[in-house]
């Protein structure tokens, strides 16, 4: 059994106990505080090098997207070119067409008798439909490479494929092997614009 | 989330499927639970990289926060009106199929089928316009358009089946690519041509250029119309929106699907000018299709898919995967165009005995004929998936490559 002091003494001995346990609490504290500290500034440290890092990524992407964007507005421009091209050849065309009506017209006006016929067919875009006759078992021996030399069909192919994205290189592959042209600069730089 | 599902787990499921469901279908041995991007998660936990997305259903990947979020919002605001009223997703959607593609109208279905179907119905009204009596369509052998009675007989492999006959009149096939027959049979009765740009389900197997410029040619001369089934090619598939886009034409209706919903059920049928007009009030409807939840998730797929940098993406990472599979042991051929790849396997290499064993090992592609695997991953992915699916099927290969 532990002997108990005098009052007085117990009190000092408390007294000096709480001044101890007081130092040892705030030293913890301290430490703790400082053990906190830094794991704060190590964790504000990471985040700066995480923002600094997502900022670098989403200017590369960013530069990326600006550069598929500044491809994509100059193939637009390139089509929108040739539109206006096709759009003058076709005027043109037109142009010849109405004066050979116009003569036309002169040359039945000057010979009225001639003998009535069934009623010229009207310009369209085909004009020579095939009679059925023409659909017979025999096969309509067409050659393998019959894309060879199609230009509607290669410009409509490159056309359409720079507006879907394809790069100049990608198209021109497509036309090489698809249509065995050599030469595609001719159709790049009218859709695409010249390479630059 | 766990991986492990709390369910009846793959036993249960079997038993109820042999006793319940009809015998439609022949399924691989895996309970799928969970997916996420470009993973599955079967009942037992194991994890798989999706190389099939459902045939090209999820490009975007499975759950994609995106189509989630928008069939959430739809969802509890407003599920469903029928066609009897406007609803707003429907009409926004339309005009960017209509816009981005061949900028006429479109009809709204539920499946790939039904807008096959529709544009059917078109393909032959716009034939009696032009006073064809009994109008004829043509495709190619081994084209798939669906299993509903009119494209059930556009698709010639299956149409064969007496079984299930009599089949609808008007229809004729004729061999894949061959512009000479093609031309032959375009006659003036003729409605259209309906082919796949690339067929998918015969395995993968693009229509060549020749036969394609053959096809718009005798359309031309006939005043048929030119349908391009792109259920399977749409929706950003193959590097472009539209396959059609890297071909040297233009055809005078589309059909899409699949990927179009981004996991939810839809199809359209999008018309060019030249088609448009042709229906009219009654000839065709669908109580379910158009309806807001389904547009509204298609029109944030549509939204992911219709960029330029992500159809690039898939373009360059299609040519990578074809380059990884090429010259693999087993491997004969690659075939296809963007991420919408068929690997020819080397005779006596059975497709389906690898498909099972590349299921085992993690991998999720199918053989849609004996000597082909369909790979048709998400649009999503990077080159780190297409690395890990090339590593797993060359290992399996290994396996069943004749010595």
């Amino acid at each position: 059994m532990r002997r108990r002091g005098k009052p007085s003494d117990i009190r000092k001995d408390q007294r000096a106990l709480r001044t101890d346990t007081a130092e040892r609490l705030e030293a913890i504290v301290e430490a703790a505080e400082r053990a906190a500290q830094g794991v704060i500034d190590d964790a504000e440290a990471q985040a700066r090098r995480y923002l600094a890092q997502a900022m670098a990524e989403a200017d590369r992407a960013a530069e990326g997207r600006s550069d598929e964007l500044y491809d994509l507005i100059e193939a637009l421009l390139g089509q929108a070119v040739v539109l206006r091209q096709e759009a003058e050849r076709l005027q043109a065309t037109l142009e010849v067409a109405r004066e050979r009506i116009d003569i036309g017209q002169e040359v039945s006006e000057e010979r009225p008798s001639q003998p009535e016929g069934p009623a010229a067919p009207r310009l369209r875009a085909v004009e020579d439909r095939r009679a059925p006759a023409e659909f017979s078992p025999e096969p309509v021996a067409e050659p393998v490479d019959r894309r060879r030399g199609d230009p509607a069909g290669a410009r409509l192919l490159a056309t359409q494929l720079a507006v879907s994205g394809s790069s100049r290189e990608e198209i021109a592959e497509r036309l090489r092997n698809g249509f065995e042209i050599e030469d595609t600069d001719a159709i790049l730089d009218a859709i695409l614009g010249p390479e630059a | 989330m766990s991986d492990v599902a709390e369910g009846i787990g793959l036993g249960g499921t079997q038993a109820l499927d042999e006793r319940y469901l009809m015998r439609t279908y022949k399924r691989a041995p895996v309970d799928f639970v969970r997916g996420e991007g470009p993973l599955l998660w079967d009942a037992e936990g194991k994890r798989y990289l999706d190389f099939l997305t459902g045939i090209s259903v999820c490009s975007v990947g499975h759950c994609h926060p995106d189509v989630i979020k928008a069939v959430r919002e739809q969802t509890q605001r407003l599920m469903h009106v029928s066609n009897l009223f406007y609803t707003e997703p429907m009409a926004q959607l339309a005009e960017q199929l209509s816009e981005s593609s061949l900028g006429g109208r479109v009809f709204f279905a539920n499946s790939g089928t039904e807008a096959n179907e529709c544009a059917i119905k078109i393909a032959r009204k716009h034939a009696h316009g032009r006073g064809v009596a009994n109008p004829e369509i043509v495709s190619f052998e081994s084209d798939f358009h669906g299993r509903s009675y009119g494209a059930l007989a556009a698709t010639p492999a299956l149409a064969a089946n007496e079984a299930l006959g009599p089949m609808l009149p008007g229809f004729r096939a004729v061999p894949r690519s061959d512009a000479a027959a093609l031309r032959e049979a375009v006659g003036e009765n003729t409605a259209a041509v309906l082919i796949e740009p690339i067929q998918g389900e015969s395995g993968v197997f693009p229509i060549t250029d020749e036969a394609l410029l053959a096809a718009r040619e005798a359309c031309d001369e006939v005043g048929a119309l030119l349908i391009f089934d792109e259920i399977q090619t749409g929706m950003g598939r193959t590097g472009s929106l539209w396959a059609y886009e890297q071909t040297p034409v233009r055809p005078d209706v589309l059909t899409s699907a699949k990927g179009l919903g981004g996991g939810f059920p839809i199809g359209a049928c999008v018309t060019g000018p030249v088609a448009a007009d042709v229906l009219e009030p009654g000839d065709h409807g669908s109580t379910f299709a158009a309806g807001p939840v389904a547009t509204a998730a298609a029109l944030a797929v549509l939204a992911i898919v219709d960029d330029p940098v992500l159809l690039r993406h898939v373009r360059e990472l299609g040519a990578y995967l074809c380059e990884g599979l090429d010259g693999l042991e087993g491997v004969r051929e690659t075939r296809g165009r963007g991420l919408m790849v068929g690997v020819g396997l080397e005779e006596g290499v059975d497709a389906a005995a690898v498909t099972a064993d590349l299921l085992e090992r993690g991998l999720v592609v199918n053989a849609p004929r004996p000597d082909t695997l369909r790979l048709l991953p998400p649009l999503v992915i990077d080159s780190d998936h297409v690395d890990l699916a090339v590593g797993l099927i060359s290992e399996s290969l290994l396996g069943f490559a004749p010595r």
